[in-house]
């Protein structure tokens, strides 16, 4: 059974990564950060929680996800290639993974409903879901740009019977979904749980998220070991807020001889200002609760980021992330809109999988890596989820005869 | 006499019609100035400052204005500096205290640096006789008031409702009110949702309050002119701090 385990990584009682995370939020918030702080402690490594999420996890996520050895693509590339298949998870991604235990938080915290932000719908999906499971109401915030550019997700939130609010503002996409959550989480903070999506916001966010979702790497590091008997050379994941990335990252982080590569979204590449790589372009700095890496212009204004998937749309990044680069145990690289695309195809046609757009970043990854560190090496990929949702925007940038 | 505090957007539309209308607020009876910085996602604001606020980066606003502004006004009228914590920590507390110093500028108001974050800025603040203004929400408990008060300084930003500025809710805050009096003497103004018809209630039991969005609304209506939204805002200001004092 996963129970999360205290990590070197863990941030200080304020939820300071070194420099990074902590809680920027108005006042009338506090309370709520602190009451949570305070419950999630006494559940953190308790047995009788984890044994109820770990019944959900197997029996309507469908835990654990398959680790596949993908034969085509490792002979093609000369090494061993495996995908951790969070595709496979119910709603069709690694969101659920953290959903469902924020849900379960929240309704013993006796809260009555769950708002949530979303990018691609995938977190809006997931949290949709989990409220219906368990009964509670459920709004979700989405920019107006994701709600053109993800309208099946949006009609599977309606389905599910969530509320969708349009967000008008700013950028029209995640970062403008989560000030608009933020504000109603403000608004209704006595009876609402706000359920995040990524490891980022105010603390304990950034640690809760990364705790549910490291069942990934829990996981793949027992399969792999049964598999292949040794750990692998590289873990790769691909990096919007990062929770998947943390989630797969960290089981193996404190590993000597395990790389861990977070893949961010190049865009149109990294020397324009149409990309989504906070890490490799933007610099220290306070958003949406907490301080990390962000696209910001020379007074501190956050810039819009730009990336072909929606869920890497986002000028920010989790805390831990930003404390990894600084103490380089792990390396970020990025991924432009055309080679994530030119994956999505690859990995359709060489192994039959279809990736999200966001996880064709992690994909698109393996090409760049030099021929003489990927010969003979074990690889994961962390295969954050599928590309259904991705359908409709394909179709407008694909053409087969 | 009760305070009358008013914040407005900085440069909207630009430097010489913020000076003039700081100008014109400080003949009008408004006793402190809240000057605020525009910010990209203003997450604590309602749809009108956060208006305010879009248009004036749109316009291209720059923090240099602050600056210029501040050196125009801040002698003549009490002014604070109001914004969200990135442009502060981007360009550096070292350096914005020392202008606010330079130009006579008394405090900053933070709403997204809560006092565990704050603290850090303590010493630097006193060593240069600035307030950091500290907030109080109606969620807060008797015990959390207590830290959050322990060092303040000037005024209490007294939040009026969980909320966002601007909206139509009210809540009940005789016991928060309680329980800032029991442990400090610091003046205690209350702030978010105070316009000319809501000022008299809000001001029961507190030394002053905090008016933006009713202000703001004004200087976001096309159909005037400057001068007519001078007036406008002016005579606002004019009314509010009567109703606070009759």
């Amino acid at each position: 059974m996963y129970i999360p385990k205290a990590s070197k990584f863990d941030p200080d009682s304020n939820g300071h990564f070194g420099k990074f995370g902590g809680r920027y939020v108005p006042e009338t918030l506090m309370p709520v950060l602190l009451e949570l702080d305070e419950y999630y402690k006494t559940i953190r490594f308790d047995e009788d929680f984890w044994s109820e999420v770990d019944t959900y996890l197997k029996d309507y996520v469908g835990r654990p996800s398959a680790l596949y050895y993908a034969k085509n693509i490792s002979d093609e590339l000369g090494a061993k290639i495996y995908f951790k298949r969070e595709d496979l998870n119910h709603t069709g991604a690694h969101k659920v993974n953290n959903t469902i235990v924020q849900g379960l938080i929240a309704k013993k915290m006796g809260k009555k409903r769950v708002i949530a932000e979303t990018g691609a719908g995938q977190h809006g999906v997931a949290t949709a879901t989990i409220a219906a499971l368990l009964g509670l109401e459920c709004e979700v915030f989405m920019g107006e740009k994701d709600v053109e550019r993800q309208e099946l997700n949006v009609f599977r939130m309606k389905l599910l019977g969530a509320k969708v609010h349009s967000v008008k503002s700013g950028s029209r996409t995640l970062k403008d979904a989560m000030n608009e959550a933020i504000r109603y989480w403000v608004t209704n903070a006595r009876d609402t749980f706000y359920i995040i999506g990524t490891v980022a916001g105010p603390h304990p966010y950034p640690m809760m998220v990364r705790d549910f979702q490291a069942i990934i790497g829990y996981e793949a590091k027992a399969q792999i070991l049964a598999k292949e008997n040794r750990l692998p050379d590289y873990v790769i994941a691909c990096i919007g807020g990062g929770s998947n990335a943390i989630g797969a990252f960290s089981h193996f982080l404190e590993d000597e001889g395990v790389t861990c590569i977070g893949i961010e979204a190049g865009g149109l590449g990294v020397e324009t200002d149409k990309h989504g790589a906070s890490l490799e372009k933007g610099s220290p700095g306070v958003l949406h609760g907490q301080m990390s890496y962000l696209l910001q212009d020379d007074d501190g204004q956050i810039l819009e980021a730009h990336s072909i998937s929606a869920g890497l749309d986002y000028p920010g990044i989790g805390p831990e992330h930003a404390y990894l680069k600084e103490l380089k145990e792990a390396q970020y690289e990025n991924i432009t809109d055309q080679e994530a695309l030119d994956a999505f195809v690859w990995l359709s046609q060489t192994e039959g999988l279809i990736p999200a757009f966001e996880s064709a970043h992690a994909v698109a990854y393996l090409k760049k890596i030099p021929k003489e560190k990927i010969k003979n090496s074990l690889i994961i990929v962390n295969l954050s989820g599928r590309g259904d949702k991705d359908m409709i925007q394909a179709k407008d940038l694909l053409s087969f005869d | 006499m009760k305070k009358l505090v008013a914040y407005i957007t900085a440069g909207f539309p630009n430097n010489s019609f913020t000076i003039d209308l700081a100008l014109a607020l400080k003949e009008s009876g408004v006793d402190s100035l809240e000057l605020g910085i525009p910010f990209s996602d203003p997450v604590a604001d309602g749809p009108i400052i956060e208006e305010a606020n879009l248009i004036a980066l749109k316009n291209g606003f720059k923090i240099e204005q602050l600056f210029e502004i501040s050196s125009q006004i801040a002698t003549q009228i009490d002014t604070l500096w109001m914004g969200y914590f990135n442009p502060f920590y981007h360009k550096g507390m070292d350096l914005f205290t020392d202008y606010a110093k330079e130009y006579g500028v008394s405090g900053f108001i933070i709403p997204d640096l809560p006092h565990e974050e704050a603290k850090v800025y303590t010493d630097l603040m006193n060593k240069k006789d600035l307030s950091l203004i500290s907030f109080v929400a109606p969620t807060d408990s008797e015990q959390r008031i207590k830290q959050v008060v322990e060092n303040s300084k000037k005024f209490i930003y007294l939040v009026a409702y969980a909320g966002i500025t601007g909206s139509g809710a009210s809540e009940d805050l005789s016991q928060t009110i309680t329980n800032i009096r029991a442990v400090t003497s610091t003046p205690v103004y209350v702030g978010f949702g105070v316009d000319e018809k809501t000022a008299k209630e809000k001001a029961v039991g507190v030394d002053g309050v905090i008016v933006g969005s009713a202000f703001v609304k004004i200087l976001l209506d096309n159909s005037l002119s400057n001068n007519e939204k001078i007036k406008k805002i002016s005579n606002l200001a004019k009314v509010i701090k009567d109703t606070i004092n009759s």
